[in-house]
């Protein structure tokens, strides 16, 4: 019991979450629901770089895209079924984390260097797959509808966010039990000081190689599952910016570093984007489009501003204050 | 005088207290409405696009509810269920998903190739009939949905028409076009057409001196004006969306540049828009289009137009497009004879539906997509879009060359 201690708090939140399509049986709030926990898993891959070990990438897209990618063409064109595609995806999405890991790291590259560095390999990954005929240049892959769910493709939407809802909940234990252990203490220990961390024995390089090709592995289950649920993948929804976006978005809103950071940072960044977009059509029938987006943009500034280290870093202060 | 009143009063309401029974069946018998999806990207970069698709489909939901609703329904009224796609595949799923949830017996529009792949799939899982308006990618229709119609013309059919087009109208000038550079933004649409352009042009008889692609946003075409310059090609064919073509024909306007036999778009986003026509008159005067393009003979196209005209709009392919698919979904939902999803796809499928303004003839879908549909080619003279080909019924004759 003292074991899983440290996880009853991810364990209650999973449950809580597992409900949610019971209570919630339209295909709409379904629908949200599983791209929101598929944020929330990229988010958690980048968080594990970014938040935990303080390398901020810009271009979490690459392993997004790679994951996604390969799941398809495996299944689309080499007739893989997806489940034994998944292992490969992450696999591949993993390695594309080792190999720009290995050149960015090995060149020293931090900060803004190491952001720009990250950007520039997703682009470049992006402009490829535009024109690889094995990507299906920009025709893109289509995986055929086949509901079946030892096709990946199932009936009842709350399936596959049970599905979704597994592989999250996978990751905040793998995080929650690395933030715990050794390797955990060391990549703080870089994030707060690289020259400290090396004088104390800490392989800063290994450390950060580590650290990447799990984040990509993390963030490639997130692509695999994207192209599970939309069936349709071309360069500009793999490997564009809007992925890396919203997996530095998630876990900045809702906290760095932290196992519910990206989760919470999700569900309130596309919380907010749902709620506005439902109040104002409900209040302009849809006259305006766009005017949900403004509405959108001043809460999350809001947020950020009212709660620059995240939700839960509010959280946080609120509960110190004197009661 | 007050008993009288109140006697008075007192029989009116007995009157109408009996009356009442009589009524209420006749309100209870006033049908529901059926309620169609109309799905399109209202916001983000295709969202011009989007608005005058939807522009379309009211159009032709007012039209079919003056003209007395759904008769095999007891004149049940159309009633539109509006989702912005956000001009992204994402937020056309999360849009059909509210469709059905709301009660939609079928959904019409989509607009770009990968929104229309993306949602036409989810609405497949409800069985729900999905009527693409503009979706070029031949994919739509090649993936055997039962629920999937496309009622405009494919790439394939269109890059075919745009040769042969290209063909005749330059046989009959004298062949002054030998040389051609093409122009396309790299997304699906005009990567997919400048591979086929690259195939068939030399096969009939024209050189292709270089194919250059460019992103979708692209902020600056000077590049791509200057390259022009260097190779001095007889004709240009580019594929763009709106913005990318605008500055582009502007740039090489500042820059005198005029390939000799013209310019010669295919499915171009503002060749045939009225508002480029309007706003940069010199720079799109004579270019020419092979695109969607209504039906000038049809009197219904007139009067589409002006209503379009009236709310402040330019008359754009895609208002065309999505009334007639709107009309085609009322026709099928008139024969089906019910709200009921597998119905209109038979009806739908069996569909042979005049009442459309595009210049097509009656609609006869063969594996989703509509045999019949065809582009046509337009020309920009002298502030106006004309139809130059097929001479079926051109409004005017080709300037070619145009220089």
């Amino acid at each position: 019991m003292s074991a899983l201690r440290p996880y009853r708090a991810i364990l209650l939140a999973l449950a809580l979450l597992a409900l949610l399509p019971v209570l919630f049986t339209t295909g709409t709030v379904r629908n949200f629901l599983i791209f929101t926990l598929i944020v929330a898993l990229a988010a958690q891959g980048w968080n594990l770089l970014g938040g935990y070990g303080g390398q901020f990438s810009f271009g979490h897209a690459s392993f997004f895209g790679t994951g996604a990618y390969a799941i398809a063409i495996l299944q689309a064109r080499a007739g893989l079924n997806p489940w034994l595609a998944l292992p490969v995806a992450v696999a591949l999405g993993a390695l594309a984390g080792a190999v720009i890991g290995t050149l960015a790291f090995r060149a020293r590259l931090r900060g803004s260097y190491f952001a720009l560095v990250t950007l520039a390999f997703a682009e470049v990954l992006r402009i490829v797959a535009n024109v690889l005929p094995i990507t299906g240049g920009a025709a893109g892959t289509l995986i055929r509808l086949n509901v079946d769910p030892l096709n990946f493709q199932f009936a009842d939407r709350a399936h596959f966010y049970w599905v979704t809802l597994v592989f999250l909940g996978a990751a905040m234990v793998l995080v929650r039990a690395l933030e715990r252990g050794r390797f955990g203490a060391r990549l703080v220990a870089v994030r707060e000081n690289e020259d400290a961390a090396r004088a104390l024995g800490v392989d800063v390089l290994r450390v950060k190689i580590v650290a990447i090709t799990l984040s990509a592995a993390i963030t490639a289950v997130a692509g695999c599952l994207y192209a599970q649920n939309f069936l349709y993948l071309d360069a500009a929804i793999a490997y564009g910016p809007w992925i890396s976006v919203e997996a530095l978005l998630a876990p900045i809103i809702g906290g760095l570093g932290t196992v519910f950071g990206p989760l919470i940072g999700a569900l309130v960044l596309h919380g907010l984007g749902e709620l506005t977009k439902v109040w104002i059509g409900a209040l302009t029938g849809g006259s305006v489009p766009g005017i949900d987006l403004v509405l959108f943009g001043i809460l999350l500034i809001a947020t950020v501003g009212f709660a620059p280290r995240g939700i839960l870093g509010l959280v946080a202060r609120l509960r110190m204050l004197p009661a | 005088m007050t008993t009288t009143s109140s006697g008075i009063r007192r029989r009116g309401l007995l009157a109408a207290t009996a009356a009442l029974p009589l009524a209420a069946p006749h309100v209870r018998a006033q049908p529901a409405a059926v309620k169609i999806g109309i799905l399109q990207p209202v916001t983000g970069a295709l969202a011009q696009d989007g608005e005058h698709g939807r522009l379309g489909a009211e159009i032709a939901i007012d039209h079919v509810n003056r003209a007395g609703g759904i008769r095999s329904l007891g004149g049940a009224r159309l009633e539109m269920v509006f989702g912005d796609a956000r001009s992204n595949p994402e937020g056309g799923v999360a849009e059909v998903e509210r469709m059905q949830a709301e009660g939609v017996v079928a959904i019409v529009g989509g607009f770009a190739s990968p929104i229309c792949l993306a949602a036409s799939q989810a609405a497949a899982r409800y069985d729900l009939p999905y009527i693409v308006d503009v979706g070029v990618s031949d994919q739509i229709v090649q993936r055997g949905l039962r629920n999937t119609f496309r009622f405009g013309p494919g790439f394939g059919t269109v890059t075919r028409a745009a040769l042969d087009n290209l063909v005749a109208i330059n046989d009959a000038a004298g062949k002054p076009a030998k040389t051609v550079v093409i122009v396309h933004e790299d997304g699906l649409f005009g990567s997919g057409m400048a591979r086929l352009l690259n195939a068939q042009l030399p096969e009939r008889g024209f050189q292709v001196l270089e194919t250059i692609a460019h992103p979708t946003p692209s902020r600056d075409m000077s590049n791509v004006a200057l390259r022009i310059r260097a190779l001095g090609p007889d004709l240009l064919i580019p594929s763009s969306y709106y913005g990318e073509f605008v500055l582009l024909a502007r740039t090489m306007q500042q820059q005198r540049i005029r390939p000799k036999a013209g310019i010669y778009a295919v499915l171009n986003g503002a060749a045939s828009n009225f508002r480029f026509v309007r706003e940069f008159p010199e720079a799109a005067n004579h270019i020419m289009d092979c695109n969607h393009w209504a039906d000038p003979r049809k009197p219904l196209t007139a009067e589409v137009r002006k209503a379009a005209e009236a709310t402040g709009r330019f008359w754009l392919y895609n208002i065309p497009l999505n009334y007639s698919c709107v009309r085609l979904l009322a026709d099928a939902i008139e024969r089906a004879g019910a709200a009921d999803r597998g119905r209109i796809i038979e009806a739908l499928a069996a569909s042979t539906f005049d009442g459309h303004i595009m210049p097509y003839g009656p609609t006869r879908f063969e594996n989703g997509q509509n045999t019949g549909a065809a582009p046509v080619n337009t020309q920009v003279q002298n502030g106006d879009i004309k139809v130059i080909f097929p001479r079926a019924f051109a409004d005017a004759q080709p300037v070619f060359p145009a220089a």
